[in-house]
């Protein structure tokens, strides 16, 4: 009985220490590996974008040719789960080497913070213009990040139901609403939307907005605190959000991204107000979708507007061992030879300028980008505070949809969110 | 390992002490996980209350300065107090309709049915799920547009019952804490048909012998000692339903969609420690472990308080 008493509690004992170190060994850091010689560095990287492993293995393999001596994995986690992970291992001092960097004030926080290497100097960072490289770059500007890619918000639609309604590309806002009308009148629900998720509604905001404001003058002046969120402009693209709720489908309150998504690519609704990253995802949906995109027409006469900005970036853990691969490997993000390779698999618009892919749809955006492009203002500028103003905007919205709310009400929240955190406004 | 053939008494008493010193080392594994994972955390969780945080770096010691933001700090003294109002709803409907219910139902079983061993089981089985996997069953039941609720309500001519149940602030809250409803009713029924079976035949026999009628048993002999398993159902009932989360998660996600109205306390904790799972969220770690110490304060406090009220109500057999 001794015996059998002492070996329980040891092998008890030793259990306990496992499970308890396991806590402290198991959370994906960098790998330091004892042996010296050089051939066996690894670099890890870390991202949200689970959906891409297969593609960054082909981007590996092209580095690899490069640089055969460095090995690289890509470890992605889920994304409503990325920040949560990142930030515990990297308070641990841990964390993987190549930090996919959320764009703007949200990863900004991390650098801000001591994690993330300046990397100011890097060869080929004059590649980007410098709004793209301003979604890593700090206060005071010091570069943390090599840009990835830009997304744009747009809004899609169903070429073949446009085609059996006799229907056109908008150019004015005016015809944009006639064209809603008239699909209504037809018995097609115009808007594929829904304003269940919040972060749709800022996104929304975003693609529609811009046409009532007019571009980059006003964004140029609400960011120095020229003006405000009470000026006529910005009121006016909170009423159009209100005024466009009745070309949305029945009990578009209850409805998420995934309804939404599928009631367009079966072609139940005519347009779909979303992002660039949606392109790939329709296309597996149904293969047979005949996808069209038009830029927001204004309404106050100016240039059409397509909303862009950079949809991440890719930093240093200052807590790396190995710096100076790390370097080597961002280096060769900058490169033409990564934008393609990148845009091609992807199917997404390569930060940097000029890539061609082999999608036409995605060619026509990149185009359009470079004639178009007006800040995601919302994400841009006011992601910051706490609640941030991107996430106050999106649960007023959402107030708004459900009647607890009205314009002026969302209106006077926002700016008083604003107001607290964002030194222009003061 | 010796074979012991004979036992002098200075052996026995080796025994004796050798068993002495082991009863010591029993608790030490579940001491060392209890520690590991519920002690460490909880003073790490009061030890972050008290610091001032940038982003998810420590900042200074601001003493109670987070625990006096959370309760008058705009906009987070609203929403804590619009989040406790939920939880409060949360609990007092899970106590009526779900335990009201299953004391119904455990009454029936008791009562020898037919069937009753199937019916045991049925009410039984949405427990045997993961609660992410009934938010999201339900939430495919509720969709608007093609879910089954509001198909079948079509079927039957109701069309003006079919809504957007959770995306409708005056409806979401209630869908959710039935769905927790439907999901806890065969545990609560379990637990009061154990305190049904335990009370003795004699008394029941004694009473009928006696002439008391239904309505007597039940409230003369039936309630009364039924109490231990109505408080521990109240205990546990309160405790889940001020701690809820992964219903609210899976169905609405962690901003308390649509307009806060399905926002508890550990999901508004959630939304400040780690960041609503959208770009562009911001932490706050300092409030969000002010929040936590708040909670776990109140919950143990009422939970002791409870406890202490039911050990004055027991029946003295």
């Amino acid at each position: 009985m001794k015996g059998i008493g002492r070996i329980w509690l040891v092998g008890l004992m030793a259990l306990m220490l496992v499970v308890s170190s396991a806590c402290s060994n198991e959370s994906g850091g960098s790998n330091n590996d004892n042996n010296k010689d050089e051939e066996s560095v690894t670099l890890t990287i870390g991202s949200w974008r689970t959906e891409d492993g297969p593609n960054y293995k082909k981007v590996i393999e092209a580095f690899n040719e490069k640089h055969p001596e460095i090995k690289v994995e890509f470890k992605p986690s889920k994304n409503t789960e990325y920040n949560t992970i990142l930030n515990t291992s990297l308070q641990a001092g841990e964390g993987p080497d190549i930090i996919h960097l959320r764009p703007y004030a949200p990863g900004l926080e991390l650098a801000k913070a001591g994690y993330i290497e300046p990397i100011d100097g890097l060869n080929g960072l004059d590649t980007f213009p410098d709004e793209t490289l301003q979604a890593s770059r700090g206060e005071d500007g010091t570069q943390y990040g090599v840009p990835l890619n830009l997304s744009t918000t747009q809004v899609f639609y169903n070429k073949a139901i446009f085609k059996e309604h006799g229907l056109e590309e908008p150019k004015t806002w005016d015809e944009f609403m006639a064209i809603n009308e008239k699909l209504k009148e037809e018995g097609v629900t115009p808007l594929a939307f829904g304003t269940k998720e919040g972060w749709l509604l800022s996104l929304a905001h975003g693609i529609f907005g811009p046409a009532h404001w007019g571009g980059n003058e006003f964004v140029e002046k609400i960011s120095k605190g020229e003006t405000d969120f009470t000026s006529p402009e910005f009121v006016k693209s909170i009423e159009v959000m209100e005024e466009l709720k009745e070309y949305f489908p029945n009990n578009s309150e209850g409805l998420g991204m995934e309804d939404i998504r599928t009631l367009f690519f079966t072609g139940q609704a005519a347009m779909f107000p979303l992002g660039s990253w949606e392109i790939e995802v329709l296309r597996e949906m149904n293969p047979d979708l005949e996808l069209g995109f038009f830029p927001m027409p204004s309404a106050v006469g100016k240039e059409p507007t397509l909303t862009t900005w950079v949809d991440g970036s890719f930093g240093i853990n200052a807590n790396s061992k190995h710096k100076e691969e790390a370097k080597k490997f961002l280096e060769f993000l900058t490169t033409e030879e990564f934008g393609e390779l990148f845009t091609t698999n992807f199917k997404m618009i390569s930060a940097i300028p000029g890539v061609q892919s082999d999608n036409e749809l995605v060619n026509d955006l990149s185009a359009a980008v470079s004639d178009y492009s007006t800040p995601y203002m919302m994400l841009v500028y006011f992601a910051g505070g706490n609640p941030s103003s991107k996430v106050t905007i999106e649960t007023e919205l959402q107030g708004m949809y459900i009647g607890e709310q009205d314009v002026d009400g969302v209106v006077k929240t926002l700016q008083e969110n604003t107001e607290a955190w964002f030194e222009p406004f003061q | 390992m010796q074979i012991e053939t004979s036992t002098p008494i200075v052996k026995q008493k080796k025994t004796r002490n050798w068993k002495r010193w082991a009863i010591h080392l029993f608790p030490v594994p579940a001491l060392l996980i209890f520690s590991v994972f519920i002690v460490y955390p909880l003073v790490a969780a009061l030890s972050y209350s008290f610091y001032d945080w940038n982003g998810i770096s420590r900042g200074a010691f601001v003493g109670f300065k987070n625990f006096i933001d959370l309760f008058t700090l705009q906009p987070f003294s609203s929403m804590f107090w619009n989040a406790a109002k939920n939880n409060v709803l949360y609990f007092v409907v899970q106590m009526v309709v779900q335990n009201g219910i299953a004391f119904v139902l455990a009454f029936i079983i008791y009562k020898k049915i037919k069937g009753a061993e199937f019916f045991k089981i049925a009410y039984f089985l949405p427990r045997l799920l993961s609660v992410i996997v009934v938010g999201f069953l339900w939430k495919l039941i509720l969709n608007p547009n093609f879910g089954a609720l509001n198909v079948i309500l079509g079927e039957f001519g109701l069309e003006s019952l079919q809504k957007a149940w959770l995306g409708d602030p005056k409806t979401a809250l209630m869908t959710i804490i039935l769905v927790n409803c439907w999901f806890g009713i065969g545990f609560a029924m379990l637990i009061f048909l154990a305190g049904l079976q335990s009370i003795p035949k004699e008394l029941m026999e004694a009473a009928k012998l006696d002439g008391a009628n239904g309505t007597k048993v039940i409230t003369k002999i039936i309630l009364p000692l039924m109490v231990p398993s109505i408080m521990i159902m109240t205990v546990l009932t309160f405790i889940q339903s001020f701690e809820a989360f992964e219903l609210v998660y899976a169905m609405q996600g962690s901003q308390g969609e649509p307009y806060y109205s399905t926002d508890l306390l550990a999901v508004f904790f959630y939304r400040l420690a780690f960041g609503g799972s959208a770009a562009g969220s911001s932490t706050a770690v300092g409030l969000g472990s002010a929040l936590a110490v708040v909670l776990f304060l109140f919950i143990a406090t009422c939970t002791a308080l409870l406890l202490k009220f039911m050990q004055k109500k027991q029946v003295e057999m």
